[in-house]
């Protein structure tokens, strides 16, 4: 199992809290200023982004 | 091109045990910077915690905190009996500082287990995450600065020489995204940067759990600076469910009425453990699961028994766990949860590293040391608190230290260098591959080392470390500043890798989770000892101390027998040599 970061890019509004604490420095901000996963190989499913992130735009799925 | 930062106490890692060490420090009157390869407060360990601070509570007895987390002959029994009213303490502050535990009313409340009278366990009601950014913003009220995302990779020294014979001085290091590096000059340096494994698992491998970035940086930087090391082999393994990557919260899970079961749902901790079962320590019921694997048993979690109330409770004080269990599909209420552990090459939790002194001194001027990358939190059980407790006597230590000492000038020939070899990954672009190199490292820790040790298949382990090590892991390429974090990682990694074998090669027992198939007996003749490594010039040196009559409040009987695995299975033959 993989576990994955799902950015409803529509409730993302860059504010770039998820970029900051994310534990093991996966997700960056991308041109149009929503998070995205720079590093998916070292996602580890801590949840961490979806708790800190305000506006509930991101999702720790697992496929 | 480098940045200097000057201060008077570095607190390297920002876990429980570097939070409580700065703030100690800090409240010594000294300037305090705290360095973070992660962000302070959702990084390490401490913010995956498995939703309970064990605390002593003033009225407990002390024997019952020393049976019940089943300190053994090789624990520091006198110094936890110290530990107890640190850890209340600790946990008022916490409270102070917005901590979130089960209270009754305006009491904090502790929870037992079933069916044992001794309670000791208080519970996050919205786990570590909650936790550590309380206690994040507590340290940061304190005074405490704060970098994050720069990761280290040496110690800085007065005499410009690693190993040194003068003083740790600082550290240097860069920060993981802008490549930016610094050099953090100091007059005490407390590591609080534990505990180890293997780190970056790929996904399905049985090398993995949360969190991943564990690799051990602190111990090897302490190593290379020429401290002294030990218990190094009595960590072993580690427990996680199978196929997920998951803290297992056993901590809150275990004492709730979690039951570990064979195929045939036969509770297996019978054959080990029948007085305490799931509650025995921590280290043996790691090792009992781990056998039970390896004897094809299918060791799984049930936690079908737990009550509707429980596992309410159990969903917020670890809700990672419970996240994961969700979003994975596992339905722990209708089946049990297949659980596998991580192969040797690993302190774990356990506690192993610097040998330090009760203020956190290791054997080298200026530099301290708290937490899992310490010996002193070697407990099988309870780490948390004693993560906090051993941190905080560093950083109380070191503040003290950082008041009275002049600061010594950097040595430019030593930063030249540690600059250089920061970079030197980036630009090897025919270097080795990340990914091929850490596969390889990590088959070679599953194939030759396992669960059941023994010294032929530990020396072959060792030189296939050693080539590769040179061959492959020196020699690696970085393509960015997140992927050079990496690749320290690994260089990190292998170095404390290499001081763990030798020092399982060197002790020639066997002894709860530390099982030689060559020496199969629990030795309380020869063995209630230490092992103690340290790099003098190029090499390791390894040597054995016994431990002081004063650890021990239970006298230690003078006994030697043959480790229960070897008497449950056919390898008699192994108890005869």
């Amino acid at each position: 199992m993989l576990p994955y970061v799902e950015v409803n890019k529509s409730a993302c509004t860059g504010c770039g809290v998820c970029v900051e604490t994310c534990p093991p420095d996966v997700l960056r901000l991308d041109s149009d200023n929503k998070a995205f996963m720079a590093y998916p190989d070292d996602c580890q499913g801590c949840f961490v982004c979806q708790w800190d992130c305000k506006y509930e735009a991101l999702r720790v799925r697992v496929r | 091109m480098f940045e200097t930062i000057e201060t008077d106490v570095l607190v390297i890692g920002g876990g429980i045990a570097g939070a409580f060490a700065a703030y100690k420090a800090r409240a010594s009157g000294a300037r305090v910077l705290l360095v973070d390869r992660s962000y302070f407060g959702r990084s390490g360990c401490s913010a995956l915690a498995s939703g309970v601070y064990p605390s002593y509570m003033p009225g407990d007895r002390t024997e019952d905190w020393i049976n019940g987390l089943g300190a053994g002959p090789l624990v520091n029994q006198s110094l936890l009996v110290k530990s107890l009213p640190v850890m209340y303490e600790h946990l008022t502050t916490m409270d102070r500082w917005g901590v979130k535990w089960l209270k009754e009313g305006r009491q904090i409340v502790r929870l037992g287990a079933p069916g044992r009278a001794f309670k000791n366990g208080v519970w996050m009601t919205e786990g570590g995450p909650q936790m550590m950014m309380a206690v994040r913003a507590g340290v940061l009220a304190g005074g405490v600065d704060v970098l994050n995302r720069v990761a280290l990779t040496r110690l800085l020294t007065s005499d410009g020489k690693l190993p040194t014979e003068g003083r740790v001085i600082g550290a240097v290091g860069f920060h993981v995204r802008t490549g930016a590096i610094y050099a953090l000059h100091a007059k005490a340096t407390v590591m609080c940067a534990g505990p180890y494994k293997f780190p970056y698992p790929w996904p399905g491998s049985t090398l993995g759990y949360m969190p991943v970035d564990l690799s051990g940086d602190g111990i090897a930087m302490m190593l290379e600076a020429g401290a002294e090391l030990s218990r190094l082999e009595l960590g072993g393994i580690n427990l996680n469910p199978d196929h997920l990557l998951c803290a297992p919260g056993l901590e809150s899970l275990m004492p709730s009425g979690a039951k570990f079961v064979e195929k045939n749902g036969r509770r297996f901790l019978a054959d080990y453990d029948p007085k305490r079962m799931e509650m025995t320590s921590r280290a043996l019921l790691y090792f009992a699961v781990a056998h039970q694997k390896e004897l094809g048993n299918a060791p799984s979690m049930d936690l079908r028994e737990i009550g509707l109330e429980r596992m309410e409770l159990l969903k917020n004080a670890i809700p990672i766990v419970m996240a994961s269990y969700e979003g994975s599909g596992v339905d722990i209420t209708n089946q049990p949860v297949p659980y596998s552990y991580q192969v040797a090459g690993t302190a774990g939790i356990f506690g192993a590293g610097a040998r330090i002194s009760e203020r956190g001194e290791t054997t080298i001027p200026g530099l301290f040391a708290g937490g899992t990358c310490t010996d002193l939190a070697y407990l099988p059980g309870g780490h948390l608190p004693f993560c906090s407790v051993t941190g905080h006597w560093a950083g109380e230590a070191a503040g003290a230290y950082a008041i009275g000492a002049r600061r010594e000038p950097l040595a430019p020939r030593q930063i030249e260098q540690a600059l250089s070899d920061i970079e030197e990954p980036l630009t090897r672009r025919d270097g080795a591959r990340y990914a091929p190199v850490h596969r390889r490292l990590g088959e070679l820790l599953m194939e030759k080392v396992g669960l059941v040790l023994r010294a032929d298949r530990l020396q072959t382990a060792l030189d296939r470390l050693l080539r590769l090590r040179a061959d492959e892991v020196d020699r690696l390429y970085a393509a960015d500043p997140h992927e050079l974090a990496k690749v320290w990682g690994l260089k990190h990694y292998t170095r404390v890798l290499e001081a763990t074998l030798r020092a399982y090669l060197y002790r020639t027992e066997s002894r709860v989770a530390f099982i030689r198939e060559d020496y199969p007996v629990i030795d309380n003749v020869n063995w209630v000892k230490m092992v103690i490594v340290q790099k003098q010039g190029a090499a390791l040196k390894l040597w054995d101390e016994p431990l002081p009559e004063s650890f021990h409040v239970v006298p230690v009987r003078p006994t030697q027998h043959v480790h229960l695995v070897f008497r449950q299975k056919e390898t008699a033959d192994a108890a005869v040599r």
